[in-house]
């Protein structure tokens, strides 16, 4: 071996200290989500752990809000609107996404444009376009009038049965879009194997198809659950703040008619971000779950 | 997919059933959007047909400043903040890929929280923190920039990573250090050029979000700065025939900016595929 | 004093030793193969000397001096990469002309250089494609070619091949070979193909976890192996237990070793063979035969031992299994080494 001398210097290097200069790239990066995404909800903990009243750290502003009919009412209003049009679009998502992932080419081309297409119409224009549609004078009213169809004429638009229209019109694109990939994991060979061994189409949907789509279905609805719990344009432009529902009673304690209440406002932020959050992990538990099952399998 | 695979599913005709309850979706999406563009081009509708074909709505509209001047707004917000945000997650970028691999993780994480904020609590956030400051930074516009750039930030994120990724970033950089090239360097000469087209797409993506915000715009800036969807809302209850034509704007530029994603993802799949 | 010297080079990822205590020498104009398996280390030494990674201690010299510390783009070092490095905006010309420019070259003298390099790695006619439209083999050429235009010090050739098929690996070998002789450019090259490495070098650097388990030509790392794993990565010797070898020849083993013998130098016979002098003749029986190109590589039971013969192959002349043979092994072939750790290293 052509070795020489190992050298004198044998000691330990010290780490060798990469320039810091280096990091300066991500500095801008850093400084701008501080202000504009910690800091803010820095605030908002901050804001809510002060009591409106007392001016002293503590739970006074969750506690009024538990307490007082009209968070109550929002907080419920908020939870059900939102699960409701969920599992309307999943079930509708579903069955729409399997059969385009079964139909030609084309359809399915043409299908996900529209799909595609219309997800981007929501907020104010969809609330304006539902409004022409079943409004006070909205053209399926006015039909429904003439025609006595007493759903489409007395259709109420500006409450929670509107809300629901409209967030599942929302929803449905939406899960549509987030189910469909997950189809193509669906191997034609399973439905071969299964008729082999005598199941029929209903054992072939629930004891194979569902349960390998469960985790893709379930990251789907809580996608969807806290896109509609979160959603604020489409209802401020359908029924402006005149409704117990949670984006609103939070949007209005900041911004309106009357005084700003940081206090309550933020504590109503925190408890949206609590069911987000706590969507996201049952989520998670069940897709693992899920996942689980399926390796088992 | 296999090209065996891809061969059934095109040779496949679809079944009564599924023409059916795909046609009846596709009509529940569409009906709204094509009624509202039925009215905006009569007089009225008031009966079970509309009447009296006319364009005044558009003329109308295209003659009103403050709908010039809101789109003008509204395209100022999207480029410059989706601008912003792209400059500021290169940069950044430039640090986990030549630097610190390590802080990838981190960097995900903080550019996914806006997922999960979204616009009502990014808005209210940013607000009760700056409002009434005394500086520079209870400026409107500067808090409503600043939301925006975190708003787009999942989206661009997502662009450059994957664009970064499917380049072997980290790779190229050292090829060009053992030719003598400093690593930031190379980031720009070489790095760059290469994912400028896989930044396009999801820069689209970003514009037309936030081209369709009414959130942030209303909350922060209000009628300080209408953009375009705060205008539609502050319009809505006057006229509805106006409100109409720019609900058929609106839709037709987010459309556009759709159509063009689409077309540019679906080429880099093919490329991918050959 | 060598061109390049490693000494004492350690690495470390977290609390992982990858190097542990490297250190020898590279002398000028050589082609050495650090060669091992994958994980041994041999990438990480490679990118340690192109200062892609630093060193957690010791040094490396080039050429008399520290360059322990010098960044990788002032170390003027060329370097090969496993994957296609080429930068996919920029075509042949221009990747192989990146370099150059970066040492602000005048571009005369940087489109001469380009044309001759581009003509050493025979990609004439292909100056203008892209890496996208460049298969496996020409993209490595160009790679190649990329990298000795600047005339480094040293080049370094980390599995360049691997994931080029055999028949043109082949040719890239002996092409790369003749390039590195004519430009008596010092080359280091990684493998973990001891074909390759065989073919290919000066000098051969086994390594094994970390450290460097045997140096020597090709032909001393092949016919000497000094420990379990270098007999049992190099070639495919036959290794038997100090008792296993001791019951089938009745010859003795020194305590602590093991035998290792190449299956090309046993003879097979059918009959006893007639010259026995210096060899251990021991008979068994064909168990199977595998046909391995111009070789029949037979496995032979004797006793309870399973030995592996290769004999050329020839069709007037095999055997069938369950025949009994005579197998000759030489004396001076059955190599006494160390027992160690084989079992991890298989």
């Amino acid at each position: 071996m052509a070795s020489s001398s190992p050298a004198p210097r044998a000691a330990a290097r010290a780490p060798k200290r990469r320039p810091l200069l280096g990091y300066a790239a991500i500095v801008p990066f850093f400084v701008v989500v501080v202000a504009y995404e910690f800091l803010p909800l820095a605030q908002l903990v901050i804001d809510s752990l002060i009591g409106k009243e007392s001016g002293t750290p503590g739970f006074e502003n969750f506690i009024k809000i538990f307490t007082t009919p009209l968070y109550q009412q929002s907080i419920w209003n908020s939870v059900w609107i939102s699960l409701l049009s969920a599992i309307v679009g999943i079930v509708v998502a579903f069955l729409a996404a399997r059969f385009a992932f079964e139909a030609s080419e084309r359809v399915r081309r043409v299908f996900t444009l529209v799909l595609n297409m219309m997800s981007n119409f929501s907020g104010v224009p969809l609330a304006f376009a539902f409004m022409v549609l079943m409004g006070n004078s909205g053209v399926l009213t006015i039909m429904g009038r003439s025609w006595g169809i007493p759903f489409l004429a007395d259709f109420d638009l500006y409450g929670s049965q509107g809300l629901v229209m409209l967030y599942i019109y929302f929803q449905i694109p939406l899960a549509t879009l987030l189910l469909l990939p997950a189809f193509s994991g669906i191997r034609k060979e399973w439905r071969e194997a299964a008729t082999i061994l005598k199941a029929g189409t209903f054992d072939y949907w629930f004891r194979i198809v569902i349960p390998n789509l469960m985790p893709s279905i379930l990251g789907t609805l809580s996608v969807l659950f806290s896109n509609a719990l979160a959603a604020y344009a489409t209802a401020y432009a359908l029924v402006m703040n005149n409704f117990a529902l949670l984006p609103l009673q939070i949007t209005s304690k900041f911004k309106g008619d009357v005084q700003v209440d940081a206090a309550t406002g933020s504590a109503l932020a925190i408890v949206l971000i609590i069911l987000m959050v706590a969507c996201t992990l049952i989520n998670n538990h069940f897709t693992k779950r899920a996942a689980k099952g399926r390796e088992i399998v | 997919m296999s090209a065996n695979a891809k061969a059934a599913r095109n040779g496949r005709t679809t079944s009564l059933a599924a023409k059916i309850f795909l046609a009846i979706v596709a009509l529940y999406l569409l009906v709204p959007f094509v009624t509202t563009f039925i009215y905006s081009l009569f007089v009225e509708w008031t009966d079970v047909l509309p009447s009296g074909f006319t364009l005044r709505n558009y003329i109308e509209l295209f003659s009103n400043v403050t709908f010039w001047s809101s789109i003008g707004r509204t395209l100022v917000l999207c480029l410059v903040s989706v601008a912003i945000t792209i400059v500021l997650l290169l940069l950044a970028m430039y640090v986990v890929v030549a630097v610190n691999r390590k802080l990838g993780r981190a960097m995900q994480f903080i550019c996914m929280i806006p997922y999960a904020l979204q616009g009502v609590i990014l808005s209210i956030g940013i607000i009760s923190l700056y409002t009434g400051t005394g500086t520079i930074l209870s400026n409107r516009m500067v808090m409503l920039f600043g939301a925006y750039t975190i708003l787009v930030l999942p989206y661009i994120y997502q662009g450059i990573r994957n664009a970064l990724n499917a380049i072997d970033a980290e790779m190229l950089i050292q090829a060009a250090e053992m030719l003598g090239c400093g690593r930031f360097r190379a980031y720009v000469q070489v790095v760059l050029p290469n994912i400028i087209s896989g930044i396009l797409v999801s820069s689209l993506l970003a514009e037309s979000i936030v081209f369709g915000d009414f959130v942030l715009a209303n909350n922060i800036a209000g009628t300080n700065y209408q953009n375009i969807q705060v205008f539609l809302q502050a319009n809505m209850d006057r006229s509805s025939g106006l409100s109409s034509a720019i609900v058929v704007i609106i839709f037709l530029v987010v459309g556009a900016v759709t159509a063009t994603v689409l077309k540019l993802q679906s080429g880099t799949q093919k490329s991918k595929e050959e | 004093m060598s061109y390049i010297e490693f000494h004492d080079v350690v690495k470390r990822f977290g609390d992982n030793t990858v190097l542990d205590h490297i250190s020898f020498g590279i002398e000028k104009g050589d082609l050495v193969t650090l060669l091992g398996p994958s994980g041994c280390g041999k990438s990480t030494l490679l990118r340690c000397l192109s200062g892609l990674e630093q060193v957690s201690e010791g040094s490396i010299l080039l050429d008399g001096a520290d360059i322990t510390d010098v960044p990788a783009s002032k170390r003027n070092i060329g370097m090969v990469f496993q994957q296609y490095s080429l930068f996919p905006n920029m075509n042949v010309e221009q990747n192989i002309a990146f370099g150059l420019k970066m040492q602000k070259v005048p571009q005369d003298v940087i489109d001469r250089k380009v044309r001759e390099a581009i003509d050493m790695v025979e990609l004439t006619g292909k100056e203008k494609a892209y890496p996208a439209n460049l298969s496996g083999g020409q993209q490595q050429r160009a790679a190649l070619a990329r990298s000795i235009v600047t005339e480094p010090a040293v080049l370094l050739l980390d599995e360049p091949l691997s994931a080029i098929d055999a028949k043109l690996r082949r040719s890239l070998q002996a092409r790369i070979r003749e390039i590195q002789q004519e430009l008596n450019l010092t080359t280091i090259f990684v493998t973990h193909d001891q074909d390759e490495a065989m073919v290919m070098s000066d000098v051969i650097q086994l390594f094994h976890a970390g450290r460097i388990e045997q140096a020597g030509t090709p032909v001393e790392v092949y016919t000497k192996p000094v420990s379990e794993f270098a007999a049992s990565f190099i070639g495919s010797y036959n290794q038997l237990a100090r008792d296993e070898f001791q019951a089938m020849t009745g010859a003795s083993v020194p305590a602590g070793h093991v035998v290792a013998v190449r299956p090309e130098t046993i003879a097979i016979t059918a009959d006893s063979p007639a010259d026995v002098a210096g060899c251990h003749v021991v008979r068994g029986t064909v168990a199977g035969s595998t046909p391995r190109g111009n070789v029949l590589r037979y496995t032979v039971r004797v006793g309870a031992v399973t030995l592996r013969v290769d004999a050329l192959f020839r069709s007037f002349h095999m055997f069938e299994p369950g025949q009994d043979v005579y197998l000759a092994i030489p004396e001076h072939d059955c190599l006494f080494i160390p027992a160690g750790a084989l079992r991890d290293a298989a």
